[in-house]
């Protein structure tokens, strides 16, 4: 996991600072940035917490290498109760992270883009519970266009 | 500290009142029982009612006599979750679609509801994970599902088809057929036609190429797909320059074709050409972009095709419905452009029958009786601004026309606004929107009309006139009404032999998707979601800041 001191390097680094590079668009939300780690089965893992007292997500940006299944841990050091609203294919997901627990959940997710997620309760998203999974990589050969290389910005 | 135990995320529907499933309706669902739509009126088995795109109901309970007494049945409602892409040009523009007392329709941001078709209960819902950097043109938008063989087929934002099972609205397939990172997008309600289900692309304002595709409706295994621009040296690519022009070309199939099954031929409208309005780029006609091609529905092969509008420098694609009808035994179809015209061809073969204006004020050239179009107004000279009627959003959007075989009449809403726009040359990039000039549509001497047109003679029957552009489609039914929404929230009734406006309904937020209707043991409702988004700065900027609210309403006469 990338230091705060890091962040803006391991930002740039992996293009995520400009439209179309890594992902889709521009990086909108700042904070940690975590990747994700992918298993021999193809399935990937990621942890995320909330520190006490800082409402935010850490890491707030979990980078996915490429569309697919995301294991993820939440755990809510905070003192006060959260939740988490996640996004996945078929509906959102939810759990409920009361002070000082831990849960998981498992995401569905396609590429490339990015993906919000945050604490739905109160104005936790307001005060900074919002974060991004970032899903690089490209669509599939089937999914593209014919047509020769374009310019990317 | 010792720490809880939370468990396992859970989905956020569950925490709802939504029973799970429902009713095994769809599986009954076949591509016969499509041919014959319109013989099953209680149903609404595809996006436009039936394959011929007319938008017409013969279901007459609620006629001309009784629509003043026409009441609120039930209203659904979803409204946002977090952050979507396009928070604040979300719109709801589906037609829903009705099997059997169950009524299955899309959201934006990709979700799709299964409801009781008579009470507004949830009985499932399915969202798709949307990318919320996913390069939209006009907002966060779909327009509906196809049903089949029990499963729902929708387009997701970020370019898949997916099947899901009518009965638990669980993802049975998943294909994704355009390149997120190329701007493409999805936003059009699935065809299916035979074996297959047919989808088209958008992203033309941000320099793709065009397509439609063909899948099995039962594996999702990929038959064809069809670019609607052609490359080096394939039928059409001498309309284009030499060089990259046609890599970016557009021709966007963006709103759902028809089908002749007797012909065994599609007919799908095409987009701008990119970019929209710098034309220099891309000197000759730029097949097939702003066309009607009719496809043939086993190869996806173009058997023939009509330039609505050649070389087209003012935005004025031509997606919207091709309406297919017959007079005095003539194969024909009926389209309204963007450019302020009326089409009828012979739909065997493209020839042009008849074409005549259909908005007041047409600025950009003239279409004579014969189809020759003389060029007036454009925008050449880089940095010059030149103002033309219609605007960008046209005469008339992607929202529909209905077509009556009762009054064999066309029932079309329009748009009378129009646009300044300036050449700004730019360098074409992936995914960065391309259109090559600054545009203010006009927010002032605007105005909008319901008008009934004669195919026979292209001259209007009646008009309604409206204060702001009419930006909703128009429904017929066998009551001999014909309802369209306002920006400003009124659902209208009109007679549709005269034009009178016979009842009106305030839903608190403007209308731009499709009125639909049905019945259920017995009883007719209307259909119409309301949900004021998309490109309003286009098609009605005087509205932009009107009230963004999201809901189904449903209608029907006092037990």
């Amino acid at each position: 996991m990338a230091t705060t001191a890091e962040l803006s390097r391991v930002v740039n680094e992996l293009g995520l600072n400009k439209q179309n590079k890594a992902t889709l668009g521009r990086l909108v939300t700042h904070g940690n940035l975590g990747q994700a780690k992918e298993g021999p089965d193809g399935r990937m893992h990621a942890e995320v917490r909330i520190p006490p007292d800082e409402l935010t997500w850490d890491p707030s940006i979990i980078v996915m290498p490429h569309g697919g299944d995301l294991d993820l841990v939440l755990v809510n050091d905070d003192d006060n109760t959260h939740c988490a609203i996640l996004p996945s294919n078929g509906d959102l997901k939810f759990i409920w992270l009361p002070n000082h627990s831990r849960g998981t959940a498992t995401l569905n997710l396609d590429g490339p883009g990015y993906y919000w997620f945050s604490s739905g309760i109160g104005n936790d998203e307001g005060r900074g519970l919002v974060g991004v999974i970032a899903v690089m990589g490209e669509v599939p050969p089937e999914a593209r266009l014919d047509r020769p290389p374009q310019p990317r910005p | 500290m010792p720490q809880v135990d939370a468990g396992q995320a859970i989905d956020l529907g569950s925490l709802s009142s939504l029973i799970g499933s429902a009713p095994p309706v769809v599986q009954g669902v076949t591509y016969e029982r499509i041919l014959r739509a319109r013989s099953e009126p209680q149903n609404w088995l595809t996006y436009y009612g039936a394959y011929d795109g007319q938008r017409y109901s013969p279901l007459d309970q609620i006629n001309t006599q009784n629509v003043r007494r026409l009441v609120p049945a039930w209203v659904f409602q979803c409204g946002t979750t977090g952050i979507v892409a396009g928070p604040s040009t979300y719109a709801f523009e589906a037609t829903p679609i009705v099997v059997d007392g169950v009524m299955y329709v899309t959201g934006w941001d990709s979700w799709v509801w299964a409801l009781d078709a008579r009470t507004g209960q949830q009985l499932w819902r399915y969202k798709q994970a949307v990318p919320f950097d996913t390069s939209l043109c006009c907002g966060n938008v779909n327009r509906g599902v196809a049903v089949a063989r029990g499963k729902v087929f929708f387009v997701t934002l970020n370019a898949h088809v997916v099947a899901l099972d009518a009965v638990t609205g669980k993802r049975v397939w998943d294909k994704p057929y355009g390149d997120v990172r190329a701007g493409e997008s999805a936003t059009l309600a699935p065809l299916v036609v035979k074996d297959m289900v047919v989808v088209g692309s958008s992203g033309g304002e941000f320099g793709v190429r065009g397509h439609i595709d063909a899948f099995d409706l039962e594996t999702g295994r990929h038959i064809w797909r069809t670019y609607t621009v052609p490359k080096p040296g394939e039928p059409g690519s001498e309309t284009w320059p030499d060089g990259p022009a046609w890599t970016r070309g557009g021709a966007n199939t963006w709103i759902t074709g028809t089908y002749d099954p007797e012909l065994n031929l599609m007919y799908w409208g095409t987009g701008n050409p990119s970019p929209d309005f710098d034309g220099d780029v891309r000197p000759g006609n730029n097949l097939y972009t702003d066309s009607v091609v009719a496809i043939d529905a086993d190869t996806g092969r173009i058997r023939w095709h009509y330039q609505y509008t050649p070389h087209d420098v003012w935005d004025y694609d031509s997606v919207m419905e091709n309406i297919l009808f017959d007079l005095d035994g003539r194969k024909l179809l009926g389209h309204f452009d963007k450019n302020g015209y009326f089409f009828v061809l012979d739909r065997t073969n493209g020839q042009l029958v008849r074409v005549a204006p259909f908005v007041d004020r047409i600025t950009w050239g003239e279409i004579d009786p014969s189809g020759k179009i003389t060029r007036k107004v454009e925008p050449r000279q880089e940095g010059e601004p030149v103002h033309f009627w219609p605007g960008p959003a046209g005469a008339k959007e992607w929202t529909h026309a209905a077509y009556s075989p009762r009054t064999e009449l066309f029932y079309v809403p329009v748009q009378d606004l129009g646009a300044t726009v300036t050449l700004q040359r730019r360098e074409f990039k992936e995914s960065i929107p391309y259109w090559g000039a600054s545009v203010v549509v006009d927010s002032q001497d605007t105005q909008g009309f319901v008008r009934a047109v004669d195919p026979r003679t292209g001259q209007v029957v009646w008009s309604w006139r409206n204060e702001t552009p009419m930006c909703a489609s128009v429904l017929a039914t066998g009551g001999d009404l014909v309802f369209a929404g306002e920006p400003t929230g009124e659902f209208n009734a009109f007679n549709a032999r005269t034009g009178e406006l016979l009842w009106q309904f305030q839903t608190g937020c403007g209308h731009h998707g499709s009125p639909m209707t049905y019945s259920v043991m017995g009883k007719q409702y209307i259909a119409v979601p309301t949900g004021w988004g998309g490109w309003t700065e286009g098609f009605a900027p005087e509205m932009f800041g009107a009230p963004r609210g999201a809901a189904l309403f449903v209608f029907a006469l006092p037990d």
